[in-house]
């Protein structure tokens, strides 16, 4: 008997071979669900699932109706407290808990054991200025990237290789859908009546990188965010935009490095003295840099010497005003227009603003320049074991 | 019975704000003590100065407070909403024209009001709902305030004070009731 997606077991990524077409007339007697001696009833299935939509719960997919059963097992992953307080938006006076998130996390179409990565997504997106701050209402509509690294991405099935944004892989889409049902469903930010995303972000609520820390030749993203060791972590943030730098023709390091440094130094995302990235390279270029000698640390600082346009660049664009700022934003300020048009602004101060990640598959040198939406917290949020 | 589809809300958690009191009217502004509360967005600081120069020019008020935000994006703090209502009898605030900033304007106005300041927010067109829907999340389902076009960050200095002045008899009516005793 060939085993059903839904009983399969967590374990590593399968290679994402040929799609097996779906048998869609199981016979009732193998269509077995894994606790009850019931046979599958799939027009109630559907049933629970419209009533879900009729409430108004549904990011517009399909969801899993929770049941206490269900979400006990989520419950049942963590130490926490089920009426524990997990996140906070006070201008609309609303709050999540860990049950709340159990149930959200049971919606988005996660398995139980997932929940612990979700607790610490969520907690490392709270720790976001603009996540607090009224960023899920935001015009920009931001989306959170969140990343993920440690043993946890092969004990859970995260895809850490090829076709790093997704889609394919269950933990991968489920666990950003779970973020963002929260947000929908327990703050109450819904599409154009809290949330006045102007067009919002491709991928908001679906982008998931687990770090392919086996072909990095660097350490993890969580080892720079505070959490060492190779334990399992999750760093976030929110994200404006993405847009991929494919540079695989050069045997010169310092051409790819002057190619992202164009994208990272782009006029559109520019409104601030500094607009952040965080740098998704792909596992070819990752270790073309570190062939070259060059740490991460390396990489950051030359890029962050040399992304950015001339002040006549910015005028040209309408921009010039991004020039009164000598430093941080909220900073001292000076007369833009007093700034010589061959100025060279830089977009980037310091490696916090330029997190550095290696994802994807080693088969094509592609890599991502992801536009941060405010400013990084530069603090990763370790995934709870139970005690 | 089947198990029960669990809410995803809280619902049951979601406190209903009680009923937020309005504060009570000027029958006009002669005299009045008018504070500019300024959201920092592009254009909002001159759109307001302009409101407030035909306030006085005009209607004979004082501007007594200018205070900016900090953050567009969140409400203010209750020191800032106390030391507002200390030094002014009337607010203006604004120029909502983003979701969170419009919003915040939208809190701001509605503790103000408990506090006893009738405000005027300015908020742009493409805004409405989300401004109607903070409000009452905060306990004023019936929340009046100003509307002008969108956009408002991309006007001339021309252009901003022709909006300002559109704008003048809505945010009188906002703060002033014609019957009320003086």
């Amino acid at each position: 008997m060939t085993e059903t997606t839904a009983n399969a077991a967590p374990g590593p990524a399968a290679e994402p071979g040929p799609a097996v077409p779906p048998d869609t007339a199981v016979p009732q007697d193998t269509a077995m669900p894994p606790d009850t001696a019931m046979p599958l009833d799939p027009d109630m299935a559907q049933a629970a699932i419209e009533h879900c939509y009729e409430q108004g719960w549904s990011d517009g997919l399909p969801l899993v109706p929770a049941t206490q059963p269900l979400v006990d097992k989520f419950l049942a992953t963590t130490s926490r407290d089920p009426d524990e307080i997990i996140g906070t938006l006070e201008q609309v006076g609303r709050d999540c808990t860990v049950y709340l998130a159990a149930i959200n996390a049971a919606m988005a179409g996660c398995k139980p054991e997932y929940f612990p990565v979700v607790l610490a997504a969520f907690d490392a997106l709270m720790r976001e200025r603009a996540a607090r701050g009224g960023g899920f209402q935001s015009t920009s509509g931001p989306a959170p990237l969140i990343i993920v690294n440690g043993p946890v991405r092969k004990e859970l099935g995260f895809n850490t290789a090829g076709g790093a944004f997704g889609p394919g892989f269950r933990p991968n889409m489920t666990i950003p859908r779970a973020i963002g049902l929260i947000v929908r469903n327990a703050f109450g930010i819904v599409p154009h009546v809290l949330e006045q995303a102007t067009q919002g972000v491709p991928g908001r609520w679906s982008i998931c990188v687990a770090e392919n820390e086996e072909e990095s030749p660097w350490g993890p993203l969580a080892a720079d965010a505070g959490v060492p060791g190779g334990r399992s972590a999750v760093s976030c943030t929110l994200t404006r935009t993405m847009e991929f730098v494919d540079n695989r023709h050069t045997p010169n390091h310092e051409d790819v490095l002057r190619d992202l440094a164009d994208s990272i130094g782009r006029l559109g995302p520019q409104i601030f003295p500094h607009t952040p990235v965080a740098l998704v390279l792909s596992p070819e270029h990752a270790q073309m840099f570190a062939d070259a000698g060059m740490s991460k640390a390396d990489v950051q600082a030359w890029l962050i010497e040399r992304s950015g346009r001339t002040a006549g660049q910015l005028r040209r664009a309408g921009k010039g005003e991004v020039l009164r700022w000598t430093g941080a934003l909220g900073g001292p300020t000076r007369d833009a227009e007093s700034v010589p048009d061959e100025e060279f602004h830089r977009v980037l101060a310091a490696p916090q603003q330029i997190p550095i990640v290696v994802a994807g598959a080693k088969n094509a040198a592609i890599s991502m320049v992801v536009r941060i939406f405010g400013e990084w917290s530069g603090v990763a949020t370790p995934v709870a074991e139970k005690k | 019975m089947p198990n029960a589809i669990l809410d995803p809300t809280g619902a049951t958690r979601v406190q209903r704000k009680a009923a937020a009191p309005r504060a009570a009217r000027r029958s006009s502004l002669a005299g009045a003590r008018v504070g500019l509360l300024i959201n920092t967005k592009q254009n909002a600081r001159p759109f307001l100065e302009e409101v407030g120069r035909i306030l006085v020019e005009d209607h004979g008020a004082v501007i007594t407070a200018r205070h900016t935000k900090l953050n567009f994006a969140a409400p203010e703090s209750q020191e800032v909403i106390k030391d507002l209502a200390a030094e002014a009898e009337v607010i203006v605030t604004g120029v909502g024209d983003c979701g969170s900033c419009c919003a915040a304007a939208a809190a701001d106005s509605v503790v103000l009001e408990a506090a006893g300041v009738p405000v005027a927010a300015i908020i742009t067109e493409s805004f409405r709902t989300t401004v109607e829907k903070m409000a009452e999340l905060r306990g004023a389902a019936d929340f009046k305030y100003a509307t002008t076009a969108h956009p408002v960050a991309v006007l001339t200095e021309e252009q901003v004070k022709a909006r300002a002045a559109s704008v003048i008899d809505d945010v009188i009516a906002l703060v002033t009731d014609p019957s009320a005793a003086e």
